[in-house]
Parts: C-alpha cells; structure tokens; sequence
C-alpha cells in the first residue's frame, strides 16, 4: 500500500524505530489498481459468470457481476409455446434440481385450476423427488465448493453418491439430469416395482457417508480456516438484498418455506414434526460467513432423507395423475406461487388469459439474488476469498440467466 | 394476515398511491367486502398501486409495524396484450416474521414508460429493475446502475414486449 | 497438426511417425474446462470416478486454453457467450479439436425457435470436429464422441495428400 510522501525528509529520518531497536524504512511507492476480469471461462464450475474485479494487491477494491453469458430467453419461450410444452424449459434454469424447478411451474399452474385435486399418491412421489434432488444439487454445491478451495475428494464422493440418486431417477423418468418428470396434475408415470424400496435402502447408506461427508470437508481444519469469517452477510443485508434459502437461513435467519408458508405435504409434516430448519449459529467464526452456508446446506441434506424417510412410510398405491385434459387451457388470472428450491425461493408468476399457451411466465430465480450480494461483499476481502466466496453463494447461471 | 387484512391495514394508515385491490378483474355483482376473487377463478389477489408513488407505498410496507414486509422477492413487468394500453409491474414482497406475502400491480402506460425507482427501499430490486428495464424498455429514474444485466450490451430492441420482432442476425451471425 | 502437416511426401518413415504422433496425441487430449450450462455437469460426471475419462488419457482439464487441446462445448451458446468462445479457441495452439457436446451445441437444441440470444449451434463461430446429441447427452456419449474424435486424429497425417475429387 503506498505511505504517505513525506514532503523533504530524508530516507533515514522518515524511519520508524520498532520496539525492538530496528529501524523501519517506508519507501515512496506508487501502485495502480489492477483489473482483473474474474471471467465467464474459469474453472470454479459455477458457470458462465464474468466478474470485473479490480484490485488493489491483493485485497479486492471492487467487483461488477456481469450475467447474461447463458441468457436463454426462457421467459420470451413461455410465452410461445403451450403450458405443458414449456415443462422441459424449466428443468434447464436451475439444472442441478429440475425437479423442483418442474414442482414450482406445475404448482402455479395449478393455483391457476382452482378445481384440480391432486392424487395423495402424486404428492408424496413429488415430494420424495423433490427432496431427493435437493439431495443432488446440495451434494454438487459441496462437492465442487471443496474443488474451488483446492480439495479434490469430496467431490468424487459427492459425485458416487450422485450417481446412485441419478440412476433412480433413471428408473422412475428415464433422464439422468432433466426430467420433465413433474407435471401439471401430478407427476408423469407410477414408480416401477421395487423403487421405493431402493430408496430407502439409498436413505440408509447415504446417513453413513453423510458422517464421512462432514468429517471430511465441513468440519475439516484447513476448510474452517478459509472459510470461517470470511463473507460475512449480516442479518440485515441479507434481508435487504432478497436474500432467500441457505444464504438467508446461514446468516441466522430462520426461514423456511416448507415449514413457514408449507405447501404440498409439508403441512402435515409439521405435525408429525418430521424435519427441523437448520439455521447457521455462527459455531467457527462469525454468524452469516460461508462456513454457515455451508454448514446448512450439508446438515441440510440430512432433514431431507428424513422427509424421504416420512413419505416412504405412509405412501400408497393410487393414481399418480388428476384429471387435467389433453389440450390444457387454463382459466384466466395469475398466480405467484414460491417454493423452497435448494438455492432458495424459486417463484413462477404465471398469467394466463384463457388459452393454450400463457401470457407471462415469468422465473424469479434466486441464484439472480444471491448473485447480486456478490457486488457488495467483494471488496474488501482478498482474492482468494472471493473464489471462497462465491461459492458459498451456490450460484447456478442457469438461474440467473434464465 | 390475510390479503384482505393487509388491504384493510393499508387502507387504515392510507398508505399513498393504493388505488384499490384486485382490479381491473371483472367485480362479482353482489359481492361484500372481503370477497375479491371470482370463483372458479384462480389466481393471486393484488393490491393496485399507482406507480409513480410506488416508494413512498413500499416504504410503509417496509416499515410499518403489522405490515413489515423486509424482503423483496419479485419485481417484474408483463405485457398482456399487443394492443393493451398499459404494462403491467408485478411486486411480490415477503414478511419472514409475519409469514405474509403480498402481492402489488401497477399499470404503466406504455406511451410513457416512466417510474420512480425502488433501489432506495429494498436493495433487491436493483437488478430486477436492470432486467425490467432491458426487456421492456422502462426508466427507472433514479436508478443507480442503469446498464443491461442479461442482454448483450447493444441489443437492440425490447424482448419481453409482444410486438417484438425477432432479429434476422447479430454481428454478422445469423439469428435463424 | 501445425507446422509439419501436409509438409512431405508418403514414404514409410512418414507412416512410422505418423503412427507414432497420432498415438501420443490421441492418448493424451486434455480438454479445456468449458462447461457452459447442463451438459457441464454431465461433463463434471464423466471426468468423476464412475464414468471415467482419465482412463482415456484426457481427464486433465486444463483451465487455460494455452494448455488444452480439446474444448469441450457443453451447453448453450449464446450471442455474447459466442464472441468469448471464439476468442478462447483463437488462443488455443494448434493441434486443437471442437467437440459440440449437446443439443443446444449442435443446433441451437431446445432454444431454436423463439432463443433470440441463442446461438443456433456453436459451428456457427469455431469448427466442430465432433458433434455429440443428446439433451444432455450420457456420460456414455460423450466418451463415445471422445473416441471417435480419436478415430479422427488416428486418420491425420504430415503427409501432403493430393486433393480428393467427390
């Protein structure tokens, strides 16, 4: 950092005499600020985001998120193509967890439909997808945080662990990545014989290698070190930037959409008291930096094969589709509706005006959110910090580009 | 709260710029106070706002003691139609304490696609207004960042707007 | 190839160091990191321990593209993304391959009709040497189309072929 000049002394009477008898020299040093484009090509496999930092040394003076690299004109798609031919589109927003990007689109149709009834049957087999690809996408988020710290082996068990949820969704869908599976009216086809049974065996080996999960990265001294105090978001800051999910909820916050506005089977849940919210408390460090988040997102995971666990004790057989007809045209009016995605709130306001194909779709995402803190929590933190950073945020470019 | 109570709340404390709840919907003849969907309708109820007060509206829904709406979790345009007059801007706010939603229309006409801007309020709704802005073609005044968020810089034209004509090609790459 | 293609005649040295060379680059094609949306995860699969692409020789992903010889395509190009891959194959060193990893890399994928931003098909602005389909494509494929981008390479040559007619 350059000293102040000081006007016409000498280099020796300028020095500064330390405690221990040395003599400290300041030299007159003049540094400009670097720019360094955080480009859309880099290896922190969060996607295609570009972000112009400048930096003073080190320490990080200011960034400017820049997006559009992977802008797909979804919500222009909406409104050209009819209601069920855009379920496809909404896997590819956010792909790490289609289905809950399908759950949140059929859901708002649905509250367009006031009269549909959804089979009990359809319900607990989204909700057991949903939860587990919350599972999956949690597991990417740890798996590649690990990778931009510089730990390459959570993510290989992140990604055999993957592996096994990809492969039942395989059985059930067909697709290993973007499902369409989740449909307006309930889902699109029965589990096969034999699949919920392979659930919950995945349920009971996934508790054991979620310990291995814990004591290898979250609690791992060299991951605390980088992460813990670093990123700090205060309550208020979070709140006031639209915050929503892990980033809200690391910073002490406690809310969740599924226990506080539930939706689906997550009312009933509550009875049962089935899951708890994990909410960061600021265990290593300070309340809200990214060791919170990603305390939350693991222990996170946890609460899920607990819902899993739930569904899978109470399911039975039935329809697994309500009687919606073949050429679907929804009554007018919009509706809002927001569910808890693994990122966040995921909210699809959909306006129809009678016809096949809909007046407005329109994805609030929350990775579009939880991008835009990143301008103000930059600067002032060091450059590797901000790799750490960043992916505390969980951003996936399919969502905020949409 | 309910909708209606949060209607009620703001009606109370009159809050500037409400102009009414769930209009331009079609009103059920008949219908009493509270009752502000049609049935076999489905859809959102929404408090109407007049636009160029939206601040000082979203001000007292920040601020105001059983309201208390902290998070902004929405904000965004619709066209509904080539020929309608108007835009609409669609608001959804969230209280986490209070554990309500509230919905907020305003229609912009779109001869002149002007209003104030909320970035003052919440922090959230700058980059959602970037992305109005580019894909509608509305000034938020007072904006601090006015630039493109999703759309490459010189693009040309407004997408989201339903006379929107398709570019043929874009740097010499052709569109089709 | 770069600066010994096409440069000699056939003689049976020119067929030992074509195999020679042929066997070393195809072994050992390290592609760039450049996962752009779906397909990356996909990608992020195969280079992971089930689907593995190191016993091919090519799972180091290289970060900068002065170090890789492969980029990888995987997802959708854009206007504004498009520009960035031309100038990151620009920056490539000779040998170098394109793989269109998906549909959307192929031809525009889900986003060809109404995707005004979307490029229809990254051969649009670099060369494709291999096109994979797929939405996305199984880890599967894209070892597939890795091992035909091999087959590919087998077939090059230094030596200067006269030009083929039809």
């Amino acid at each position: 950092m350059a000293a102040e000049p000081q006007g016409s002394m000498t280099l020796e009477e300028q020095a500064r005499v330390l405690p221990s008898g040395e003599r400290e020299f300041f030299l007159d040093v003049h540094t400009t600020d670097l720019e360094v484009n955080f480009g859309p090509q880099h290896p922190a496999t969060h996607g295609v985001m570009r972000i112009l930092m400048r930096a003073d040394g080190e320490v990080i003076t200011g960034a400017q998120p820049h997006l559009g690299y992977l802008h797909r004109c979804a919500e222009k798609i909406g409104e050209n193509v009819e209601w069920l031919q855009y379920l496809p589109y909404t896997d590819r927003y956010d792909y790490l967890a289609a289905m809950n990007n399908n759950l949140g689109y059929s859901m708002a149709v649905e509250a367009l439909m006031p009269g549909l009834e959804l089979p009990r049957r359809a319900h607990m087999i989204r909700t057991i997808c949903a939860e587990l690809n919350r599972i999956g996408s949690h597991l990417i988020a740890f798996g590649t945080y690990g990778l931009d710290i510089g730990a390459f082996t959570p993510f290989f068990y992140a990604f055999r662990e993957r592996e096994w949820m990809m492969a039942l969704f395989e059985k059930i869908c067909g697709a290993r990545l973007t499902y369409s599976y989740i449909r307006i009216g309930g889902v699109f086809n029965d589990a096969p014989p034999g699949w919920l049974e392979e659930v919950g065996r995945f349920c009971d080996v996934f508790e054991e290698k979620w310990k291995e999960y814990v004591d290898l990265l979250v609690m791992n001294q060299i991951f605390v070190k980088r992460t813990a105090d670093v990123g700090v978001i205060p309550k208020e800051m979070a709140l006031d930037f639209g915050l929503t999910g892990p980033m809200l909820r690391g910073s002490g916050v406690d809310f969740d959409l599924r226990r506080d506005m539930p939706y689906s089977l997550y009312g009933e849940m509550l009875k049962d008291n089935a899951f708890d919210v994990i909410v960061g408390k600021g265990e290593k460090g300070t309340l809200g930096d990214c060791w919170d988040r990603t305390y939350c997102r693991v222990y996170e995971m946890m609460e899920s094969i607990k819902i899993v666990r739930w569904c899978l004790e109470r399911i039975e057989p039935g329809p697994v589709l309500g009687d919606i007809p073949k050429v679907l045209r929804i009554p007018p009016g919009e509706a809002y509706v927001g569910i808890e995605n693994p990122r966040g709130e995921l909210g699809h306001y959909v306006a129809s005006d009678g016809g096949k194909v809909a007046t407005r779709v329109r994805v609030r995402g929350p990775s579009f959110t939880n991008v835009s803190v990143l301008e103000d929590l930059l600067p002032g933190a060091l450059i590797a910090d901000a790799i750490a950073i960043i992916g505390s945020t969980d951003v996936v470019i399919g969502e905020t580009d949409r | 709260m309910n909708f209606d109570g949060i209607h009620d709340r703001l009606r109370v404390i009159q809050a500037p710029g409400l102009l009414g709840a769930d209009l331009p919907r079609a009103a059920i003849p008949g219908a009493k106070h509270g009752e502000s969907k049609d049935a076999g309708r489905g859809g959102d109820a929404f408090v109407l706002v007049d636009p160029q007060k939206i601040v000082p509206f979203l001000h007292v829904c920040r601020d105001e003691d059983r309201l208390r709406f902290d998070v902004l979790v929405d904000l965004s345009a619709t066209d509904p139609k080539a020929e309608d007059p108007n835009l609409w801007i669609n608001i959804n706010l969230l209280s986490v304490e209070r554990r309500q939603r509230l919905a907020i229309k305003a229609l912009l006409p779109k001869t002149d696609l002007k209003m104030p801007s909320s970035t003052a309020i919440y922090r959230a709704a700058q980059w959602h207004e970037r992305e109005c802005a580019e894909m509608f073609g509305i000034t938020f005044v007072g904006h601090p960042d006015p630039r493109h968020v999703l759309l490459p810089d010189d693009w040309v034209g407004y997408p989201l707007r339903k006379d929107y004509v398709f570019p043929k090609e874009y740097h010499g790459i052709s569109c089709e | 190839m770069g600066l010994i293609e096409h440069q000699f005649e056939e003689n049976v040295l020119t067929t030992r160091v074509d195999w020679l060379l042929n066997w070393a680059r195809l072994n050992s094609i390290w592609p760039m990191t450049f996962g752009l949306a779906c397909c990356a995860i996909e990608m992020m699969a195969v280079g992971a321990a089930h689907h593995d692409i190191d016993r091919f020789g090519a799972g180091a992903f290289r970060a900068s593209p002065r170090q890789a010889d492969l980029m990888i395509v995987a997802g959708t190009v854009n206007f504004k993304m498009g520009e960035r891959v031309k100038r990151l194959y620009d920056q490539m060193p000779s040998p170098k391959y394109v793989i269109a990893m998906g549909a959307c890399a192929t031809g525009g994928g889900p986003y060809f009709k109404f995707g005004y931003t979307v490029m229809k098909g990254v051969d649009r602005c670099v060369p494709v040497d291999v096109y994979i389909a797929g939405c996305p494509p199984r880890p599967e494929a894209l070892l597939e189309g890795l091992m035909k981008l091999q087959e590919k390479i087998r077939r090059s040559s230094v030596v200067r072929r006269p030009a083929r007619m039809a």
